[in-house]
């Protein structure tokens, strides 16, 4: 990690932004490198057993962020993909084997050199790519609904980066958009309009000023926030601060995402309100990851958990249907 | 390239002309070049592996024709088809368009035309659309003659270059055609209206939309 702290690449590989700011980075990293420190004992002093239950003492050790090393595993046992993986009646490698030549898989092979070309892992590496192509069309073979949808592929290779397995890569993928997720994927994108929809509401509930002068604006929702769901942040915040997100949304689900949204917002309150035309909003919102206070994935995720304080999937399901049937009416 | 961004600025309040502003909306098939062609109009770069658009970017670029100020307001959407359900927001109230499709692909070709198809039945009456055939460059690997994309273009009344992002062949040429196209009236805002909450009027942004002239 430290290595990393005058580098232009963050340690997964990715450039950093041109503005990126190196003092601040450093004072953030130097507090940063002792909690990891700490965190990184507290796991190891966590009996084995209590690493993979789902238990409020492991909800409250992710929430403060799953080491590095512990990722893989934890991810797999606590977004269920493990037992995904268990109780299928198929091998991911003989799964593999049924990819067919497709249009599909013409448009996945299309992609793959346009999925991260800057990060030094994917350009610099073969097998990253390769990898990267299997896990997306054995998908897309396996799932007609889903099929390939872009945006998928950022997902799938950021989970390779983190992994470094094309195997739980797969899984872990599969039950993002099988499980955990909402319907963002289909062909219809149906839970990424009805999510938009909900966005809306709850920023008009939490924010009615900032809403009002988004609205007045003219900003949709779709251009600052498809891809905070279609990517789960990916692409859009540091890579950090997204797999402190990822850690809690294999935990928690998909309420996370409107979490850390509402939260960027009440971040950026002043910055969106200044902005006087599209042009400045949307700019406004593009550069929310270049803030040193979503940089601070740390303090980041201690804010997002704050407000609101608490935050049921059964709510968020009621919001969603009522959003399903007022778009179908 | 011209009339790309410099960061020159005229004085506050030295507005000559009119100012006019346009919504610009970019259409096509995945991968054609929409994202390349607007990075090469509005900051004169290309990258050879351009990521793919989720949702939907917005840019501004500003054009100087004669005496009046073009400023477009540029919406590059996602080309996956199944994006397609989110483009509506983008082509509504948008007085040009340019539809993209790849002169390598006969694909993309058919999906530019169910574009233009979908914009004269579901967008502005008086929208001016261009069509693009982008990577002129890789002319050799032609999957669709110039004539046929020229002839479709008379017939449904829409410009027509082919462009290059690459090379930059076209690029600030088509844009410019669109711009000579549009009704330069005063207060040139979208038809309808749609909300878009618009409230440029001349000498409003003197500093911040002037500042880039070709001329």
């Amino acid at each position: 990690m430290a290595s990393s702290m005058y580098s232009k690449v963050d340690e997964y590989g990715f450039e950093r932004p041109e503005s990126f700011d190196y003092k601040q980075y450093g004072n953030f990293l130097s507090q940063y490198i002792g909690v990891l420190a700490k965190r990184a004992k507290r796991w190891e002093d966590l009996k084995p057993t209590d690493r993979f239950k789902k238990t409020s003492t492991l909800k409250r050790f992710v929430r403060k962020g799953v080491p590095s090393s512990e990722r893989e595993a934890v991810w797999m046992s606590i977004s269920g993909a493990q037992e995904m993986q268990n109780e299928s009646m198929v091998q991911y490698s003989s799964l593999k084997k049924y990819m067919e030549n497709t249009t599909i898989t013409e448009m996945i092979k299309i992609d793959i050199p346009r999925t991260f070309p800057d990060n030094i892992y994917f350009a610099n590496d073969s097998i990253l790519p390769e990898q990267l192509f299997n896990i997306l069309a054995t998908f897309a073979h396996h799932n007609k609904e889903v099929g390939y949808c872009q945006g998928l592929n950022y997902i799938a290779g950021l989970l390779l980066l983190v992994t470094k397995s094309e195997e739980s890569s797969f899984w872990l993928l599969k039950v993002l958009v099988e499980q955990i997720l909402p319907k963002y994927y289909i062909r219809s994108m149906s839970g990424l309009l009805i999510d938009l929809d909900v966005l809306d509401e709850f920023v008009q509930k939490n924010e009615p000023a900032l809403h009002r002068h988004i609205t007045r604006v003219g900003m949709p929702w779709a251009v600052a926030s498809t891809k905070w769901f279609i990517c789960l942040y990916a692409e859009v915040l540091p890579t950090e601060t997204v797999l402190r997100i990822w850690d809690c949304i294999f935990y928690e689900g998909s309420k996370v995402i409107f979490r850390v949204a509402l939260t960027l917002i009440k971040i950026h309150r002043q910055q969106i309100l200044e902005a006087r035309d599209l042009g400045e909003m949307v700019e406004c919102f593009r550069k929310m990851g270049q803030n040193i206070n979503v940089v601070n994935c740390h303090q980041f995720m201690i804010e997002v958990f704050k407000t609101p304080s608490s935050f049921s999937n059964r709510y968020l399901e009621k919001v969603r249907e009522k959003h399903s049937a007022l778009r179908s009416t | 390239m011209a009339n790309r961004t410099s960061a020159a600025q005229r004085p506050n309040g030295s507005t000559q002309g009119k100012i006019c502003q346009f919504k610009l909306v970019l259409l096509g098939e995945s991968a054609v070049g929409k994202s390349s062609l607007v990075l090469r109009f509005v900051k004169g770069q290309f990258h050879e592996y351009q990521e793919s658009t989720i949702g939907a970017a917005f840019l501004t670029q500003t054009v100087c024709l004669d005496d009046t100020t073009v400023k477009f307001e540029i919406w590059d959407t996602a080309g996956q088809e199944r994006y397609h359900s989110l483009a509506p927001m983008y082509y509504r109230g948008a007085q040009a368009a340019i539809v993209v499709y790849d002169i390598t692909n006969q694909d993309t070709f058919a999906r530019a035309k169910t574009w233009v198809k979908e914009l004269q039945r579901q967008a502005s009456p008086n929208i001016v659309i261009a069509l693009a055939g982008n990577k002129q460059d890789l002319a050799n690997k032609r999957m669709v003659e110039y004539e046929e994309a020229q002839a479709h273009a008379e017939e449904n009344g829409l410009l027509f270059m082919e462009t290059s992002a690459k090379t930059a062949m076209n690029v600030n040429d088509i844009f410019l055609a669109i711009a000579k196209k549009l009704p330069k009236n005063e207060q040139t805002t979208g038809p309808g209206g749609s909300g878009q909450g618009r409230r440029l009027v001349e000498g409003d942004s003197g500093a911040k939309a002037a500042g880039n002239c070709c001329k």
